[in-house]
């Protein structure tokens, strides 16, 4: 194990100021992530850099910012996958949210769209072990489990961590203030296959039908590239155009 | 509290900033920019229609400027952009309705029917 | 006579749930928060919803606290668990030689648990050890701590609880030998503003000292971080303990589609500036392949260190360190309006409140009875609509 010396140059911004970047440098462990180094940067040397995380493990889904502009997860990310100290890290705030200071962004707006599917956090867990959100390749193969005599079912929380980062990388967020968003979409589709209610799934799919849902999305793929969870947003989107257009023309053939 | 955002043109400016970004994102702007080149384009060949109206003359002295070299070349241009935005079209279409694994793969091979066909045609534009 | 305001200082579980609490009894509350919610001790918590057994045998009371609280969070926030039971798994004789005491600790303790075959754990678990000798089944759930205290303050938000987040306690304001109110410094935009109360809680978890410093007086809490190592892929549904003594990485804790091997114990004067001893990562895999062999294979996904409060009971015997909780009113040390909650779990931060709750609701002639047994939480979501920032 040895130690880094790695350069951050950090968006700064108050209310009042001019936007700029602060230039730091720290000295982390090899074998530390990102996240350990902003920590380090405010600990040691500047208590008013504000930035959001909590658990450092990808579940709280707070941390997402862009590292040399791409959309990621600090709290996973190792050093070597972006230059290994050889480059100053650039962080910025994520993309199409409103800055609330430095790296902070208002959540506000990404958690009234993810309000509107009311998506539960929470589904049925599959009937294999491991899961994993990244390609383990042939390191592990599957393997059925069996229920306890308790449970009529094994539970886990869903993949989707509301970071925000499919948000950021995607282009018609930019240009579409209303728009839902890949996160949004993908909570309604979620939220779709967790239901039987025929009310219920009308209005979920009014709402990924409307002005603002699955139609603005051309197909640019970013949420999906950037998702650090395997979500798979933009696959979730076609799908539903899929449902939607079926559900359609069934209703057409019919009336 | 204040909240910086974004000025509403550098926002609109985003969608064709593919900077750090994957292959759908250039499929995304390609398909914006060759759109909006395609509604310009749709509106001057209305216009240069609308000279039929008057007379032969008229339509004579448009097809002897269209003949010259550097109009030659936009017609180059414009192909580009309707296979650009058509081929594009069909990765749409079948990302939407059929599946969305292979969307890049299908993007790339795509494109290189784009550029041969291109090639071809502009081979035959000016050889003659 | 108009509605006491009651500060909370610390955004953790303790202070979370507390201001849930104070906010449904009727007082108007604000929350203090020097980071994110939950960017302390609470956010890189294990994420473990006890069951209680990994204390019946060593610590009884904490091990009823923790079945009491158990069943209490499966009623109120019953979205935002994954609730698979747990497993204690005996590996070596050793182990095993401990399993009737567990067993009838865990009836002492009224926690559910039942004697597994092996055969049918090993179904269960296909990655479990196959050189179990016993399992023993509990229930244990998983929950994920920053939605956990989100959860508590949306409601208490909709209670009209304000929380203020990016600020930091920079003075706490005395009138005579009562504290009156605090100073905080707003990071984001430099402002500094007075605000009064009419009593202050120091939910600072291991910064509590610090904090009750500031009014001159001492709480016993020594900072104490422990590092978890979390894995690239899920392998067991059930949380994983084993069956000992409590000890380094004897906990496998299953969340989404990653298992988190926990946990280590040292010493820190500074909460703020923590260094991971190298070998204590080694250590977690070592103990992680006790429990299911296949670990050391799986690619490292994040590591993560943070100081817990504990109390150290009795100041000359360091080792005598309680996970229980403790209630400090320091009027008791000359200072009056000022109380310091400290010590327990994310699994009990509910009856934490309701314990301080409860004392600050005498101390400011508030009757009011305690309702957070029963009152499902709101939405997590709705912590960050409605204006906050």
């Amino acid at each position: 194990m040895k130690l880094l010396d790695i350069t951050l140059e950090i968006f700064r911004y108050k209310p009042g100021q001019q936007p700029h970047y602060d230039t730091f440098t720290v000295q982390v462990e090899d074998t530390a992530h990102v996240i350990d180094a902003i920590d380090k940067v405010w600990a040691e040397q500047d208590h008013t850099l504000t930035f959001r995380r909590a658990c450092h493990h990808s579940s709280c889904g707070s941390c997402a910012l862009r590292i040399n502009g791409v959309e990621k997860l600090p709290c996973i990310t190792r050093f070597s996958e972006v230059g290994d100290g050889k480059i100053p890290l650039r962080l910025d705030p994520l993309r199409n949210f409103p800055i609330v200071s430095d790296l902070v962004v208002d959540v506000s707006g990404f958690f009234q769209r993810m309000s509107a599917s009311d998506m539960s956090i929470t589904r049925d867990a599959e009937s294999t072990l491991p899961l994993s959100v990244d390609d383990l390749g042939s390191i592990v193969q599957p393997k059925a489990v069996q229920l306890p005599d308790n449970l009529s079912h094994f539970n886990r929380f869903e993949n989707c961590i509301e970071c925000g980062i499919c948000m950021s990388a995607c282009p018609t967020m930019a240009v579409d203030n209303k728009f839902m968003g890949p996160a949004g979409l993908a909570a309604i589709y979620c939220a779709l296959q967790k239901t039987d209610d025929p009310d219920e799934k009308a209005h979920l799919m009014a709402l990924a039908n409307g002005e603002h849902g699955i139609w603005r999305c051309h197909s640019a793929f970013e949420c999906t590239e950037a998702c650090p969870q395997a979500v798979d947003p933009a696959g979730k989107i076609m799908a539903l155009r899929r449902e939607i257009t079926a559900n359609r023309l069934m209703k057409t053939r019919r009336g | 509290m204040a909240t910086l955002e974004q000025p509403k043109v550098r926002r609109a400016g985003r969608w064709f900033d593919v900077r750090h970004r994957k292959l759908g994102m250039w499929a995304y702007a390609l398909n914006r920019i060759t759109g909006i080149g395609l509604v310009v384009y749709l509106y001057l060949h209305l216009v240069v229609l609308s000279t039929l109206t008057r007379g032969p003359g008229a339509w004579d002295a448009f097809v002897s400027l269209a003949r010259q070299p550097y109009f030659l070349v936009l017609d180059v241009i414009l192909l580009a952009g309707i296979l650009i935005h058509g081929l594009n079209g069909l990765r749409l279409a079948h990302t939407s309705f059929i599946e969305a694994k292979r969307q890049k793969v299908l993007f790339s091979a795509l494109m290189l029917v784009a550029v041969v066909a291109l090639s071809a045609a502009a081979l035959k534009i000016f050889g003659g | 006579m108009s509605t006491p305001h009651v500060i909370v200082i610390g955004a953790g579980s303790t202070g979370s749930a507390t201001a849930h609490d104070l906010a449904l009894r009727g007082l108007r509350v604000t929350v203090i928060e020097r980071g994110e919610v939950a960017s302390g001790t609470t956010g890189r918590n294990h994420c473990l919803l006890h069951s209680g057994g990994r204390y019946c045998i060593t610590d009884q009371e904490s091990a009823i606290e923790c079945i009491d609280e158990n069943m209490v969070l499966r009623k109120i926030m019953p979205d935002l668990l994954e609730l698979n039971d747990g497993l204690f798994v005996a590996i070596t004789e050793e182990d095993l030689s401990f399993k009737e005491r567990f067993l009838k600790a865990c009836a002492d303790c009224h926690i559910p648990a039942r004697d597994i075959p092996v055969k049918h754990a090993l179904e269960m678990e296909p990655f479990l050890n196959p050189r179990t000798l016993a399992a023993i089944q509990i229930p244990d759930g998983v929950f994920e701590p920053f939605r956990f205290c989100l959860a508590f303050l949306a409601t208490a938000r909709l209670h009209g609880a304000v929380v203020r987040r990016y600020e930091l306690v920079t003075e706490i304001i005395s009138t005579g030998k009562s504290v009156t109110g605090v100073k905080v410094r707003d990071y984001r935009t430099g402002k500094i503003e007075t605000l009064g109360a009419d009593l202050v809680i120091n939910a600072a978890g291991p910064w509590a000292e610090d904090v009750a410093a500031m009014a001159g007086v001492r709480v016993p809490v020594q900072p104490t971080p422990g590092v978890m190592v979390t894995l690239d892929c899920r392998l067991n549904n059930m949380v994983l303990n084993r069956l000992n003594k409590p000890s380094d990485g004897d906990i496998v804790v299953p969340q989404r589609a990653t298992c988190t091997i926990g946990t280590t114990s040292w010493k820190v004067k500074d909460p703020d500036k923590i260094t991971i001893p190298p070998d204590h990562i080694e250590k977690m895999i070592i103990q992680g392949e006790q429990l299911m062999p296949i670990v050391r294979k799986i690619p490292m996904r994040a590591r993560m260190a943070v100081a817990r409060p504990l109390i150290v009971k009795d100041a000359t015997d360091e080792r005598n360190v309680s996970r229980t909780f403790e209630c400090f009113d320091h009027v008791y040390d000359g200072v009056d309006g000022f109380v310091t909650i400290s010590g327990g779990k994310t699994t009990t931060a509910r009856a934490m409140a309701e314990r301080v709750t409860d004392i600050v609701c005498n101390k400011l002639g508030i009757e009011a009875e305690c309702r957070t047994r029963e009152v499902p939480l709101a939405s997590y979501r709705l912590f960050y609509q409605g204006g906050q920032q």
